[in-house]
């Protein structure tokens, strides 16, 4: 799962980059690597947890079980659609033996924790393959919407439709709803800002010179930012040192790479013809960083699709309880994290080859503001513990950019499929996952 | 594979300047054809005629490739009907300079010399308005880069008044033409008609590549 995150939708992230010709191939794998790990360590446990235990509601969950350890189903205290599908599960179960089979037969715990286990097992091999399958007819689709899906399908098929918590879900609807159109505002915002103060100025050269070192240093402030607000958990006086020190790091980067940039400036005599060219390239510079910013964001957000239901089952198997707070173990994040690593550097580079020749559409100035309106949405959605999918908030950037007339043309048809092969995932998976959940209960 | 970077279609403004550079192309060999019909050298006539027939048909090429490339689920930066309507004026003025070479070979035209400055002038200037419109299209490509914002709209927008001022001018020494050519009492009938559709055809250029212009105007001014 995590390998084809790596393979696949970091590529994305990259492409531009090395399209471009800012990075070496090589060059952007390493980067991502260490950006993509570094944002599922620090920040990717907010999603984890999410979708871990957000949306399964556990209590029905455990209510059902309940009812199915008394063997007396219709006198459980448990609504009814929970008291039909436990009963379905009850039959299926009785005298049937697993590994861990003997301690669940006798208390409800464990019977619980065997169902919790192997639910998100099921969602993990059931969105695994409707991704495969899905990449192999060539058609784009979300690593979290197929997730999403799955578990809500084994949700359903353990303890009834009651046991999703639908609130949460609803959030959750509600952020893939809202985060493209965050991620076109700000694209939109940050494009138009680049147009007003750097290429419709009277000297764009000037103005890129010093509109870049601001850049930097905003993004290194934003990652900055959020590591620190997800690894050091105090929450007293959060903002009051937290904000100075993101503003430090932000300042020193862009006090660096404005010495560096004025010194390489000092040199530089540009014709009046190729402005642009020249403020192109310099925002060329930028790329590579916000591709970093990029591959940290997604990182931060994606790795819980892949990790998310291991947390649960290495939690619940472990003994860990369900009112457990404790945050996803560090451990599992890195092994998250190493995994789409792998599946960057095994498969990612083709795939980041391939775009990287595709591109001509996206210059300089029009990528930094898509990828920055992109990773800033998917950053805080990854604080807020929202798993969203990356590529829907870019597609959104980039009609964002389109609105403020920064693209050729646009193919409305194209983000049309995009968006519908996102919408029959969750079914499709949902099914996937219900139908693997069934069958490996029957097994167990 | 479907890929969400499929996103971006093909962009229409680059094959738009290579066709304005086609046009200018063909318009470019209307002094050369007013030389040849002031030196009654049919054959150099039809050699030029050749060429700009050729020039036409690939402008005409272009063109058709652009126009394939305009489905309506493209989101375009500018007006669809402007992008239009700049497209099919463009194609006219390779259309007026196609007539122009064609109606040439019709018969000698046996101009008088007192006619000869002017008729060359007329050329000329013609041949400056479609080349002072070339000098505006061929910066479509980095305006729209520009997101059709900032001081290159600007100039753009000053040059495509030069371009309507340049064609008012080529219109009054069209008219003084026509007013010295049926002056001229002992003028054969036929020779006037023909050279009365030789300046037509050229009138009919300028105007066209004064639409271009304003029609570019509007594509950058929409809000």
């Amino acid at each position: 799962m995590a390998w084809n995150i790596g393979a696949n939708d970091v590529a994305n992230a990259m492409g531009t980059s090395v399209g471009s010709g800012a990075l070496t191939l090589k060059q952007a794998v390493v980067l991502a690597a260490v950006f993509e790990f570094a944002g599922a360590f620090f920040v990717g446990g907010n999603v984890a947890q999410t979708i871990r235990k957000g949306i399964v509601d556990t209590d029905s969950l455990w209510a059902a079980t309940h009812s199915v350890e008394r063997g007396n189903p219709s006198k459980g205290p448990t609504s009814i659609p929970a008291r039909v599908s436990s009963a379905s599960v009850a039959s299926e179960r009785s005298g049937e033996q697993a590994w861990w089979g003997a301690s669940a037969e006798k208390n409800p715990t464990g019977r619980l924790y065997t169902q919790l286990i192997l639910g998100m097992l099921a969602a993990l091999i059931a969105s695994s393959i409707w991704l495969n399958v899905a990449t192999y007819f060539g058609q784009p689709v979300s690593t979290t919407h197929a997730i999403i899906g799955a578990v809500i399908g084994f949700a359903i098929v353990a303890a009834g439709v009651h046991a999703v918590d639908w609130s949460m879900m609803g959030t959750i609807a509600l952020s893939w709803i809202i985060s493209p159109l965050v991620g076109g505002v700000l694209a939109f915002i940050v494009y138009k800002l680049v147009q007003k103060y750097v290429l419709s100025s009277r000297h764009p050269v000037f103005m890129a010179r010093r509109a870049l070192p601001i850049c930097f240093g905003a993004v290194s402030f934003l990652i900055s930012l959020s590591v620190l607000y997800s690894v050091l958990h105090v929450k007293a006086n959060a903002l009051v040192t937290k904000v100075p020190l993101a503003a430090l790091c932000g300042l020193v980067v862009a006090l660096g790479a404005r010495a560096v940039l004025s010194r390489k400036a000092a040199r530089l005599r540009v014709r009046r013809s190729q402005r642009y060219e020249v403020v192109e390239r310099w925002f060329g510079r930028i790329q590579p960083v916000t591709a970093c910013y990029m591959a940290f964001a997604h990182g931060a957000n994606d790795v819980a699709n892949a990790i998310g239901p291991l947390a649960g089952i290495f939690h619940y198997a472990g003994g860990g309880t369900i009112a457990d707070k404790a945050p996803v173990p560090f451990w599992l994040l890195a092994i998250g994290g190493v995994g789409i690593v792998i599946g960057l550097s095994t498969y990612g580079y083709k795939v980041m080859a391939a775009i990287g020749k595709k591109i001509t559409e996206i210059t300089p100035t029009r990528g930094f503001a898509a990828e920055f309106g992109t990773a800033s949405t998917v950053l805080l959605c990854s604080l807020m513990g929202l798993p969203i999918s990356t590529t829907f908030v870019l597609v959104g950037a980039v009609m964002g950019v389109g609105i403020a007339r920064g693209f050729g043309a646009i193919d409305l048809g194209v983000v049309r499929k995009i968006f519908a092969s996102w919408l029959i995932t969750i079914p499709v998976s949902a099914l996937l996952s219900a139908g693997i959940y069934w069958l490996l209960i029957r097994f167990v | 594979m479907l890929n969400p970077l499929n996103i971006f279609g093909q962009s229409p403004f680059g094959p738009l300047v290579d066709h304005a550079r086609k046009v200018h192309e063909c318009v470019s060999l209307i002094k050369p054809v007013a030389e040849a019909i002031l030196a009654e050298n049919a054959a150099r006539l039809e050699e030029l005629h050749k060429q700009v027939s050729k020039l036409e048909f690939e402008a005409d090429h272009i063109k058709d490739e652009v126009r394939e490339n305009l489905p309506h689920r493209y989101y375009l930066p500018v007006d669809r009907d402007d992008l239009a309507r700049f497209l099919s004026s463009m194609d006219k003025i390779a259309d007026d300079a196609e007539d122009f070479a064609v109606m040439a070979m019709f018969r000698p035209l046996r101009l008088p010399k007192e006619l000869h400055a002017e008729f060359l002038a007329l050329a000329d200037k013609v041949v400056a308005v479609s080349e002072c419109l070339l000098g505006v299209a061929e910066q479509l490509a980095d305006i729209q880069k520009g997101g059709f914002t900032g001081p290159d709209s600007k100039e753009v927008l000053k040059r495509i008044a030069e371009v309507c001022q340049m064609e008012f001018e080529s219109d009054k020494i069209n008219h003084q033409l026509a007013r010295h050519a049926y002056g001229v009492t002992d003028l054969d009938p036929i020779t006037l008609i023909l050279l009365d559709k030789l300046c037509r055809a050229l009138g009919k250029l300028a105007d066209h590549a004064e639409n271009v212009g304003k029609n570019l105007r509007l594509m950058i001014t929409r809000k």
